[in-house]
């Protein structure tokens, strides 16, 4: 089917050829948005930074919008697939309009110079996630809410079809968390993109994406609808959480 | 024109006239004063034959043009190493690239003159290159295993250190008659540059620029960080390589005609971001330029006219305007951080 993004198949990731995770089979389509789960250590970052070939995948296969991803020049790469990482940039006097440009990196030619398309996407980018305002603002005094959303400006900013997020929700509080989180589940609908996100928000993870993978002990430990895997006590397996611990902290049955 | 590309284009002409007026004041000052028209006298044609003539166009031109050259080259220089070490206080002189291009330099010299060869413009370049090239060697092997950037100084410090102190013991044992000229070079000294030098220092330091200029791209998308500037398709194995072979080349082109200056490269680029207000390499790299030119005229002056009729080693006139810079620059550092 052509609106297939990303499918992986056996994929071992990890590093120096030591796999982390083994056995993930992926298929994503445009339009909707996968999310990763599992305990610290389990693997997400390792599968995102492979997806975004920083690592060499140890076995199988990625193939991103019908094509092997090794075979990818980088150009075409980075038009294809964005990514907003987690760590906190603090680049010396930039300005959000700045780094929301930037994300016209594999478009424009050897100096950089924005033509005037590119400044007309770098707007529209900066409409679809309300940080219009910003565009004067030096980055490092902006709150960690609106940080977020200027460097997912400025990974739209690359029209990509791929859009993959490590941890994006953090450092966020409840209300940015949420915000967030549906202004990706916008994106993905109205603009077609495919998501992969990791997260440790499970309480969040309930309705926005479409599929959920669950990565634990080095490898797919379940994956589906986030009806499928969010069933009886699975969670608390999954993280090995002592339902006494929770009560102790809580106050109350875990809500999973 | 909005109001960003004003304030750049009033720094860029404010720098393009204090070059200007800098140059003018070197031109007239020194041992004997010459006037305006006196000067433009001596550079006319038909002059060339009278003392003033003499003066102009052979001491004090070469020695303005290679001071405005040499330091604007240094300045490209240390912003290209701040970029790449993502660190406000690195620099050619403090990482010892100049130290390690000027002991090449100082034992290439010592080697030729004591069989009677003259040593090229092409000659010096290379070697002090090759001098360059070992130092940053040194401190990229010990970067991969040090965090924090007031460790990698201090390395860099030291890898100087040695250099400077192999150098001294060469020229200790190297022939009397070379020793006076050796051992002003290295202390650093924009005087007695010829024309010859100058034009294969200018070819170089062009070259260089024009590569610099090609890098201003992948620099600016690494100011985020290498990861994201991975995911926008910046090769960074090829940039990093290309990013510290032209700033070695930059370094090292100073340091073969003028031997280590201090300072320069860490404070005209840290002195042209508070001034454009900006930190964009495309921007920085044509101002560090200017700005380094014009820092290094305005030492240069002071180092001729302060105890005239003894001359100061330009390293000590820039250091005393440089390492302020470079404290400030440490001190609000430390502020940030606390907030």
């Amino acid at each position: 089917m052509s609106g297939t993004i990303l499918e992986t198949q056996a994929l071992s990731v990890g590093y120096g050829g030591r796999a982390v995770a083994k056995g993930i089979d992926l298929r994503l389509e445009a339009g909707q948005i996968l999310c990763l789960i599992g305990p610290n250590g389990a693997g997400k970052s390792t599968l995102l930074k492979t997806l975004m070939r920083r690592l060499p995948a140890v076995e199988g296969s990625i193939r991103l919008n019908g094509r092997e991803l090794g075979a990818i020049p980088e150009r075409e790469l980075a038009r294809t697939c964005a990514a907003v990482l987690t760590g906190r940039p603090a680049p010396e006097l930039m300005r959000c309009g700045e780094i929301v440009a930037l994300g016209r990196y594999p478009y424009t030619g050897r100096l950089g110079l924005l033509t005037a398309e590119d400044r007309a996407v770098a707007e529209s980018c900066m409409d679809m996630t309300g940080t219009g305002a910003l565009r004067d603002e030096d980055f490092t005094r902006l709150s960690d809410g609106q940080r977020q959303r200027v460097l997912l400006a400025r990974a739209l900013c690359q029209q990509p079809k791929l859009l993959l997020l490590d941890e994006p929700i953090s450092f966020l509080d409840i209300r940015h968390k949420l915000d967030f989180l549906l202004l990706l589940r916008e994106l993905a609908d109205r603009q077609k993109l495919a998501v992969v996100l990791s997260m440790h928000e499970l309480e969040l993870a309930k309705k926005i994406p479409d599929r959920i993978l669950c990565l634990k002990n080095g490898q797919v430990d379940r994956e589906g609808r986030p009806d499928e895997i969010f069933t009886g006590d699975y969670i608390r397996r999954l993280f090995d959480v002592d339902e006494r611990s929770y009560e102790r902290v809580c106050g109350g049955d875990a809500p999973f | 024109m909005n109001g960003q590309n004003r304030r750049y284009a009033l720094c860029f002409a404010l720098l393009t006239a204090g070059l200007l007026v800098l140059a003018a004041l070197n031109l007239t000052t020194g041992s004997s004063r010459l006037s305006v028209s006196e000067v433009l006298a001596a550079l006319g044609p038909g002059q060339s034959g009278s003392a003033a003539a003499g003066v102009v166009r052979q001491i004090r031109l070469p020695r303005l043009a290679a001071a405005a050259l040499l330091g604007g080259a240094l300045s490209v220089s240390g912003f290209l190493l701040q970029s790449f070490f993502a660190n406000p206080i690195a620099g050619p002189f403090v990482l010892g690239v100049s130290s390690g291009a000027k002991l090449m330099v100082a034992l290439c010299m010592i080697f030729c003159l004591s069989r009677g060869l003259a040593i090229s413009s092409a000659g010096m370049i290379a070697a002090a290159f090759c001098g360059a090239l070992l130092a940053m060697g040194f401190v990229l092997l010990a970067s991969a295993r040090l965090r924090g950037m007031g460790m990698l100084i201090v390395c860099g410090v030291m890898v100087g250190y040695i250099c400077s102190a192999v150098t001294e013991i060469a020229v200790a044992f190297a022939d009397d008659a070379n020793i006076v000229n050796l051992h002003h070079w290295s202390q650093g000294s924009f005087s007695g540059i010829g024309w010859d030098d100058l034009a294969a220092a200018a070819l170089t330091v062009a070259a260089a620029l024009a590569c610099s200029l090609l890098l201003a791209k992948p620099m600016d998308a690494c100011r985020l960080g290498e990861g994201y500037a991975r995911s926008m398709g910046v090769n960074i194995r090829r940039y990093r390589t290309a990013l510290i072979l032209t700033s070695s080349v930059l370094s090292a082109c100073v340091t073969a005609f003028a031997g280590p200056v201090s300072f320069v490269g860490i404070a005209v680029p840290q002195l042209m971001k508070r001034l454009f207000k900006s930190a964009k390499p495309l921007l920085m790299i044509p101002a560090c330029f200017l700005g380094g030119g014009v820092f290094c005229l305005f030492c240069d002056l002071l180092a001729r006219i302060l105890f005239a009729p003894t001359e100061l080693s330009i390293s000590s006139v820039t250091a005393v305007f440089g390492a302020p810079v470079v404290i400030r620059v440490l001190l609000s550092r430390r502020r940030e951080a606390e907030e």
